[in-house]
């Protein structure tokens, strides 16, 4: 494939509802996201920034338009091969963590490795490198239930990281935290992008966080407008 | 996800919230319980009326009625919903009689090697030169000597003897005087009998040929020889119209060994139909006391699967509770690349698993149940009747059981787990 993009968008529409009950949440946007790089999604809320991430991350599909992940286009795919490649190529971080909060630090971080049918000691090596790079590996044993908001958050990045993706989504990965666990985040977030080669899709309605990444895409009812 | 990381997984999912899945267990609990025990009652009871079939023998031997008293019996009985008009062809009393004629009639059908009237018999009381005391009896002729009757000490009644026999219940040995059922052989009871006219009481002495053991057959009767039973009915009626003196409302035949086989045995009951009699063999007896206890059975069976019913209910119920309290982690699951089919699995193995745990119980607690009351029945009301377990488990049974309920939970998880497998990962990781 000679094109660099890890995925690319053509001409996608979404439109939600039916008839007299229509609402389109995407207007014909076309975007290119290249191996590597990060970029911010931002956008007020019912701009379709959310629409527009969970189209790119296959967890929904576009009523127009295809979506090419990969080099491979994704919206022609099988329920099956889709859940792989979001399995595989995937993280996801998302603003209220979406963890099992009884359960202890590292099966919440094993889950995806556990869906993947990865056997249980490599399970196990592996969250422990990935919680290792979000420097929490004396908080193994403890249940999530127990940790402070940044630090749920950072469970929530090894959890994204364990699988190896090459995207990692964040759906306003600081929006519940303070400003100084916040920076902790986005500096784990920025540090993985930059060093670990991973690309880094960050939805936001937060300037300063966008602007720490390498492109902005500004979204407005519907349509990229920058 | 691997199938026993599903399995493993529904299983630790039950811990989550223990009270409820608790809950939901005793109620699938109390359903297997109640099967399981009624099961193991029928096949105790069962079990123990076909080993006395096994060893009661009677082959060839039936029991004959006029089929006119099978119809009064029919038409007095709760069965019947109306008054009965009387026909004197049918109804009358003398109907009813087994007379020389019938003994004749039924003597004449190929098969039947001998046939005789059989005599109800009764005395006041027995006694023994060992003592003054008197005790009430009941006395039975034995109508055949196909029938085989647990001994525990000397033999059967000779039923052709001249002399009068009586094979005691094993009870009367020692209020009679006796050491041992042993030496209580060939020693002399004597039998009173009242005379319907004179009022006037005749003892009539009798040799014990053996003494029985407790049985379900026996019933607790003394067996006597025909020579005895005549005695005691020639004293009782003494004085009164000679048809009253040999009244007999049954007829007992014995075939031939060539008409053994349960065919040969249908086609004489046929023919004895034909004529106007009832005959019923020793199963037929004995079966009519099997179907009652599997009318009984069916009816507390049936109440245990309402409550399995009612557990199936419970089993949605919570599935459904936990479909909605993991809504949030089914959708990030999803995004994270579970198949629908997976959740499905997962949710179908938490039913399955409940109705497990459920059943497994019903199973441990059943057997301990089991333990005590058979262990209690054998002390109290079961104590004449060695060998006779209350309660018997056939393991196959137990495990058909076990799957039967596995099988019933997984049926009911069905609609949660297709609840949980159609939630959407958006609107999941969305729901509060």
């Amino acid at each position: 494939m000679a094109s660099n993009n890890v995925i690319s968008v053509k001409n996608v529409k979404k439109v939600y509802g039916k008839k007299s009950h229509e609402f389109v949440a995407l207007k014909n946007v076309d975007l290119d996201i290249k191996r590597g790089e990060s970029v911010a999604i931002i956008g007020k809320s019912g701009s379709g920034k959310s629409t527009l991430m969970h189209i790119l991350a296959l967890l929904d599909s576009p009523t127009r338009g295809t979506v090419t992940v990969n080099g491979v286009e994704s919206t022609a795919l099988k329920q099956r091969r889709i859940n792989k490649i979001r399995n595989r190529e995937f993280g996801f971080v998302f603003q209220q963590f979406f963890m099992n909060s009884r359960d202890t630090v590292l099966n919440n971080v094993m889950l995806p490795l556990k869906i993947a049918g990865v056997r249980k000691s490599e399970r196990k090596r592996r969250a422990m490198q990935a919680l290792k790079i979000v420097e929490l590996t004396d908080k193994v044993k403890n249940k999530a239930n127990d940790l402070s908001g940044g630090q749920k958050q950072r469970v929530c990045i090894a959890r994204a990281l364990v699988n190896s993706p090459s995207v990692i989504f964040a759906d306003e990965p600081t929006g519940n935290l303070d400003s100084v666990t916040g920076k902790k985040v986005e500096d784990i977030l920025m540090r993985l992008n930059k060093k670990g080669g991973i690309t880094l899709i960050v939805v936001t309605h937060d300037e300063d966080l966008a602007q720490k990444c390498d492109r902005q895409i500004y979204i407005k009812d519907g349509r990229i407008v920058k | 996800m691997s199938l026993i990381e599903v399995i493993k997984s529904a299983n630790s999912n039950l811990l989550r919230n223990k009270g409820r899945s608790l809950l939901t267990i005793l109620a699938i609990f109390i359903g297997t319980f109640t099967i399981i025990m009624t099961t193991g009652i029928n096949t105790g009871v069962n079990g123990y009326i076909d080993k006395q079939m096994n060893s009661a023998g009677g082959e060839g031997y039936l029991e004959i009625m006029p089929e006119a008293t099978m119809e009064l019996m029919a038409s007095a009985s709760m069965l019947s919903s109306e008054a009965q008009e009387y026909n004197p062809d049918k109804n009358a009393s003398d109907a009813q009689v087994i007379s020389d004629d019938d003994i004749a009639e039924i003597k004449k059908v190929d098969g039947v090697k001998s046939a005789k009237k059989w005599h109800m018999t009764s005395a006041e009381y027995i006694t023994s030169v060992k003592t003054d005391k008197k005790y009430v009896i009941e006395l039975a002729t034995m109508p055949t000597d196909t029938i085989n009757v647990d001994m525990s000490a000397g033999a059967m009644v000779d039923i052709d003897a001249e002399k009068p026999q009586i094979a005691l219940a094993d009870k009367y040995v020692a209020p009679l005087g006796f050491d041992s059922d042993e030496s209580a052989v060939g020693q002399t009871v004597k039998l009173a009998v009242k005379n319907v006219v004179t009022k006037e009481i005749v003892e009539i002495e009798a040799v014990i040929s053996g003494v029985m053991n407790p049985s379900v057959i026996g019933f607790g009767r003394s067996w006597i020889n025909d020579s005895l039973s005549q005695r005691l009915s020639e004293s009782a009626s003494e004085g009164l119209p000679a048809e009253y003196k040999d009244r007999a409302f049954l007829a007992v035949a014995q075939l031939e060994e060539d008409y053994y086989s349960k065919e040969k045995m249908q086609e004489i009951k046929d023919a004895l139909k034909d004529m106007g009699y009832s005959a019923m063999t020793v199963e037929d007896e004995v079966g009519m006391i099997k179907s009652f206890f599997d009318a009984i059975t069916i009816v507390l069976t049936i109440f245990g699967m309402i409550a399995l019913v009612a557990a199936s209910i419970g089993i949605i119920n919570t599935l459904y509770m936990a479909v909605q309290e993991r809504t949030r982690e089914i959708g990030l699951m999803k995004a994270m690349g579970l198949g629908k089919g997976k959740i499905r699995t997962m949710f179908s193995f938490e039913a399955v698993a409940l109705g497990f745990w459920g059943a497994v119980l019903g199973v441990a607690v059943a057997y301990a149940a089991k333990e005590v009351t058979n262990g209690l029945a054998a002390q109290t009301f079961l104590k004449d009747l060695p060998g006779f377990t209350l309660i018997a488990f056939n393991p196959l049974n137990l495990v058909y059981i076990v799957l039967l309920i596995m099988a019933i939970a997984f049926l009911a998880g069905t609609l949660p787990a297709r609840k949980a497998s159609k939630l959407d990962p958006i609107e999941s990781l969305r729901y509060e």
